[in-house]
C-alpha cells in the first residue's frame, strides 16, 4: 500500500492544488461516508473504492460498502493497483448490461425472424439502432471495405451509451466521467486507427507520419518535410486527445451542473426559491439524458471518421 | 435561460471557495488512474470480442438476410408479373382469333342456310307449278271426254226419238242425215241450256 499511496501522491504532486498538501492524508484510506458533509459533488463525480449500494428500509440501511483491496501487480519495476473501484464496478455493469441488451437482442431478433421474417418489440429497436450507427454512422465514413471495422465502432457506441446512462440513474456513477476511462477509450481509438492506416497504406502508411512530398522540387522538399512532419504528428495526436477531453468533460460537467442546482436547493433553504432550482436541476437532467447519446454517438462517429480518413489516404 | 445561466454562475461562486480548500480530491479528477485504465482496456476488449461474436455479427447476419430474400420476393414477384402480363396478351390474342373464326363461321351459316332455303323455295315453285299443270291437262281430257260421251248420248237420244218417228214414215238414212246436220249446227251451250 505505501507505494501505491506513494503513486499518488506523485500524482497530486503534479496537479497544481495537490502540491500545497502533501501525501499523508491521502495515504490513510478515508472510511467509506467519511467525507466532507458540505461537499456532495466531489464523491459523486470522483472514483473511490466506496461504492453505494440501494438499501430496503428496516432490513438493509442505505449505505456504502468499501470494495476490497487488492495488492499491487508488479510488471516489470512498476506497479498497478488493480483494486476494483466504483467506475470498475460500473464498467462491469455497463459491458454486463451491453452483452444482456444487445446478445438478448440478437437472439430475439433470430427468434422474430423464423417466425415472422422481422425482429419485433425491443429486439426491433435494438436492431434499428445497431443498423443505424452501423448503416449510417460506421459504414459511410469507414470508406470501401471498411465493414470489419463496424464491430468496434457499434462496441464503442453501446458501451459508452450505457456507461453514460449509468451516471444518471440513483446509486450509479459515470465512469465516461473519469479522465482514464475516456484516455483508454481514446487511445484504443488511436491504436486502431493506426493499425487500420497500416493494413490499408502498407508502406505508404508512412506518409502520414513524414511528410514527403513528390510534387515539391527538393529544395522546398526538405524544409517543409522539417515543418510539417511535427504537424503531422501532433495532428495524429490531438484526434484521440480531443475524444478523451470531450466526453470526460461533457460528462463531468453535466453532472457537476445538476449536482450543483441539487445544492441550490439546499442552500437557498426555502421551499418557494428552492422549487426553481429543483426545476432547473430536472431540465439539465433532460439535457443530459440526450447528451448521454449524444456523446456516445459523437464518439463513435469520429471513431469512424478518423479510421475512414486514414484508410483513404492511400487514394 | 438568463436566470439558468445567472444560478450557474451563482453556484459557481459558491462552489469556488470549497474548491480552494479541498485540495486531495478535486485535483484527482485530472490525474489518471492506471489500474482504472487497465480495468477500462480488460473490460472494452473482452467486451467488444464478445459482441462483435454474438450480437452484431448474427444481427448483421440477420439482416442482410432479410434484404436478399426482399430481394428475391422483389425479384419473383417481377417475374410473375412478367409472364402474367405475357399470358395475357397470348389469351387475348387467341380470344381475337376464335371471335374472328366464330364470325365468320357464322357468316358461313347464313349463306349456307340462304342457298339452301332459295333452292327449297325454287323446288317448291317447279313442282307446283307441275302439279297445276297436270290438273290442268286432266281437266282437259275430262272435259273433251265428258263432251263427246254426251254428244252421243245427244246422238242416241235424238236417233231414238226419231227412229220412233220415221217407224212411220220415213227413211231411215234421209233421216238421219237431217239430224245430224242439226246438231252440227246446236253448240254443247245450247244443248245444255235447251235441255
Amino acid at each position: 500500500m505505501k507505494t501505491g499511496s506513494l503513486v499518488f501522491a506523485l500524482l497530486l504532486a503534479a496537479a497544481p492544488l495537490g502540491a500545497q498538501e502533501p501525501a499523508p492524508h491521502a495515504a490513510t484510506h478515508e472510511a467509506c461516508g467519511a467525507h466532507d458533509p458540505g461537499d456532495i459533488i466531489t464523491p459523486h463525480i470522483t472514483d473511490s473504492h466506496c461504492l453505494e449500494v440501494p438499501g430496503f428500509p428496516k432490513i438493509w440501511e442505505p449505505r456504502e460498502v468499501e470494495l476490497p483491496r487488492w495488492a499491487p501487480i508488479h510488471i516489470g519495476s512498476h506497479e498497478l493497483d488493480m483494486s476494483p473501484t466504483k467506475h470498475v464496478v460500473m464498467l462491469l455493469v455497463a459491458a454486463t448490461l451491453a452483452c444482456l441488451i444487445l446478445i438478448g437482442a440478437a437472439r430475439a431478433q433470430a427468434r422474430h425472424t423464423d417466425e415472422s421474417g422481422h425482429a419485433k418489440g425491443f429486439a426491433g429497436g435494438i436492431e434499428s439502432m445497431v443498423l443505424f450507427i452501423r448503416q449510417e454512422v460506421a459504414l459511410p465514413n469507414l470508406g470501401h471495405h471498411g465493414e470489419g471495422y463496424a464491430p468496434f465502432i457499434l462496441s464503442l457506441f453501446f458501451f459508452i451509451l450505457l456507461a453514460n446512462l449509468l451516471g444518471l440513474i440513483p446509486y450509479g456513477s459515470t465512469a465516461t466521467g473519469n479522465i482514464s476511462v475516456t484516455a483508454t477509450l481514446a487511445i484504443i481509438t488511436f491504436v486502431v486507427v493506426e493499425l487500420a492506416g497500416i493494413r490499408a497504406q502498407g508502406i505508404g502508411y508512412l506518409n502520414t507520419i513524414f511528410y514527403w512530398n513528390k510534387d515539391l522540387p527538393m529544395w522546398m522538399r526538405i524544409p517543409m518535410f522539417v515543418l510539417m512532419t511535427p504537424i503531422e504528428i501532433v495532428g495524429k495526436l490531438t484526434k484521440p486527445f480531443a475524444l478523451m477531453i470531450r466526453l470526460f468533460a461533457n460528462m463531468t460537467a453535466g453532472h457537476i451542473v445538476v449536482l450543483a442546482l441539487i445544492g441550490l436547493i439546499f442552500a437557498f433553504k426555502s421551499y418557494l426559491i428552492g422549487t426553481a432550482p429543483l426545476f432547473m436541476a430536472v431540465a439539465i437532467m433532460m439535457l443530459e439524458l440526450f447528451v448521454a447519446f449524444l456523446q456516445a454517438f459523437i464518439f463513435a462517429l469520429l471513431s469512424s471518421v478518423f479510421i475512414g480518413l486514414i484508410r483513404e489516404g492511400a487514394h | 435561460m438568463r436566470t439558468l445561466l445567472r444560478s450557474l454562475a451563482l453556484s459557481v461562486l459558491l462552489a469556488a471557495p470549497a474548491l480552494a480548500q479541498e485540495e486531495a480530491p478535486k485535483a484527482d479528477l485530472l490525474s489518471p488512474s492506471y489500474g482504472l485504465m487497465a480495468w477500462t482496456l480488460i473490460i472494452f476488449v473482452v467486451l467488444a470480442i464478445i459482441l462483435s461474436r454474438f450480437a452484431f455479427g448474427p444481427i448483421t447476419a440477420a439482416v442482410r438476410a432479410r434484404e436478399k430474400a426482399l430481394e428475391e420476393a422483389i425479384a419473383a414477384a417481377k417475374r410473375d408479373r412478367e409472364e402474367a402480363a405475357r399470358l395475357l396478351d397470348q389469351h387475348r390474342a387467341a380470344l381475337d382469333a376464335s371471335r374472328g373464326e366464330a364470325q365468320k363461321l357464322i357468316a358461313d351459316a347464313r349463306v349456307a342456310a340462304e342457298r339452301v332455303r332459295s333452292e327449297l323455295v325454287e323446288q317448291a315453285h317447279a313442282e307446283q307449278a307441275t302439279v297445276l299443270d297436270r290438273a290442268r291437262q286432266e281437266i282437259e281430257s275430262e272435259k273433251s271426254r265428258a263432251i263427246a260421251q254426251l254428244r252421243r248420248e245427244a246422238v242416241d237420244l235424238a236417233i231414238a226419238g226419231a227412229g220412233k218417228v220415221i217407224d212411220r214414215n220415213l227413211d231411215q238414212a234421209a233421216n238421219r242425215q237431217l239430224v245430224e246436220s242439226f246438231l252440227a249446227s246446236v253448240t254443247p251451250a245450247a244443248v245444255s241450256s235447251s235441255r
